[in-house]
């Protein structure tokens, strides 16, 4: 654990900073960028097991810090007699779940991405996020009951990855400047030169 | 899998099962410091969505403006003479109050609030105000808006709130359908995205008379909202063998949501 491990973990909190300044498009269904979820994508998929479980932990914590309707005391709820449908809600936490699971999935793409073939992380990121979305909605289905899956949710799920995939290379870009800037070494050997002179 | 790895999936797994079993309270503390420390933030990048929106309107909606002005213009010569007929009306109901004695009802205390943050999640109808505690605004207080309900404050902060709105299917109200004795649960409804928001109404009787365009008010039952607040029309119902289902469109307009207003305190709230 090093300081490029400490840069990934204040650029996670300052994408949650920056998620705040995130527009809503409301042409495009209400899709948005998701810059904490797209931050963690990208810094996964530099970083060994380990820094990618202790990423999504502090990722998905605040994730949900932000998201996740917690179930007012029971004062606040109403008088039972009336309300008497208790919809229940995704818990505090299931974040951090999916967040490895994605950063799973991304590291399952590291030896693409150590042959520099960053830009197929970056479509695959995409991916990830339209499986994370899909995911999140299908949980929320099955514990709130009646899954709805319709045209615009489905448009929403994938303008919402769309927009996020768009930003990829500028998150690229960034970890590469802050690999740079605390001396830690992506494996990015698309453009070494071997011995012969010409790229591997 | 190598042992360093191991170690930090194991501790993973501790640290999500700790998580996991935090007590409702301290998830709501720990989501009152994040709005707490968030909130500058959030009032920063709502002024930046308010300017580029407010920018590209006018941009795009300029000459519109103009004609808009031009038929308010009109209107309001209009209502100012329907005004005058409406005041001879209030006067004379409030004579006719008196006579027949009625209990004139306890005004709701409000709290004006500018919605700074339309949905910041994904898939939970919430928006951000800029009132909190500072301003006597807790957990669970009605919020309303021009045309109607609104919804309800979920977290507080000092100077923010984030409140569920009525299209979620989280925000419950005991609602009554105007004109019928069919009262019954109404909440948002999901999966509905760059489309009006619909709302569902349930536990109707099966075979209710319920028409399209009939009013649904709260009925205050329950001790969560106050009574007699518009909620929105019904659009469609389907009666079935168990319960009828109704389909109702909010009164307020979510979309245009700029200002809304808190019931900060609750002055002998009528039940039912």
């Amino acid at each position: 654990m090093g300081w490029y491990h400490l840069s990934l973990v204040l650029l996670l909190i300052t994408a949650s900073v920056l998620q705040q300044f995130s527009p809503l498009f409301e042409p495009l269904y209400e899709g948005r960028v998701l810059i904490v979820p797209l931050a963690f994508l990208c810094a996964a998929v530099t970083v060994n097991t380990g820094p990618m479980l202790l990423l999504a932990f502090i990722g998905g914590f605040l994730w949900d810090a932000q998201h996740v309707i917690t179930p007012l005391p029971e004062s606040l709820s109403g008088n039972p007699e009336v309300y008497t449908d208790t919809t229940g809600d995704l818990k505090f936490g299931y974040s951090i779940i999916l967040y490895a699971l994605m950063g799973f999935f991304m590291q399952g793409l590291q030896p693409l991405f150590r042959e520099g073939k960053w830009h197929i992380s970056a479509v695959l990121s995409g991916v990830a996020i339209f499986l994370y979305l899909s995911a999140e909605y299908l949980l929320i289905s099955f514990v709130r009951g009646d899954p709805m899956i319709t045209r615009s949710l489905v448009l929403k799920i994938g303008f919402t990855s769309l927009l996020t995939m768009m930003l990829c290379p500028v998150m690229f870009w960034t970890l590469y400047r802050l690999a740079g800037l605390f001396h830690h070494t992506i494996s990015y050997e698309g453009l070494k030169i071997d011995r012969r002179g010409l790229p591997e | 899998m190598k042992p360093i790895n191991f170690i930090a999936l194991v501790l993973f797994i501790c640290g999500v099962v700790w998580v996991l079993t935090l007590s409702e309270g301290t998830v709501r503390n720990i989501q009152h410091a994040y709005y707490g420390t968030i909130s500058p933030f959030v009032r920063g990048g709502s002024s930046l969505e308010t300017t580029a929106r407010d920018f590209l309107r006018e941009i795009e909606h300029s000459e519109d403006l103009e004609n808009q002005l031009r038929a308010i213009q009109g209107e309001y010569i209009k209502l100012r003479s329907i005004e005058g007929r409406l005041r001879e009306l209030e006067t004379e109901n409030n004579e006719l109050r008196r006579a027949l004695n009625f209990q004139e009802k306890q005004r709701l205390n409000v709290v004006a609030a500018r919605v700074i943050k339309r949905q910041p999640a994904t898939w939970w109808e919430t928006a951000i105000i800029d009132k909190g505690q500072d301003d006597s605004i807790g957990a669970g207080v009605p919020v309303i808006a021009p045309g109607g309900l609104a919804g309800k404050v979920d977290v507080a902060s000092e100077d923010t709130c984030s409140m569920i709105l009525l299209t979620d299917e989280r925000c419950q109200v005991s609602v009554q359908v105007v004109g019928t004795p069919e009262v019954g649960i109404l909440h948002g409804m999901r999966g509905r995205y760059g489309e009006e928001p619909r709302l569902i109404l349930r536990h109707l009787s099966r075979e209710a008379a319920i028409l399209p365009g009939m009013k649904v008010i709260t009925t205050g039952k329950g001790g969560l909202f106050p009574s007699n607040l518009l909620v929105g029309t019904v659009k469609e119902y389907t009666p079935g063998p168990v319960e009828g289902v109704a389909l109702v469109k909010p009164s307020v307009n979510f979309d245009e949501l700029g200002v809304v207003f808190v019931i900060a305190h609750k002055n002998g709230e009528e039940e039912g």
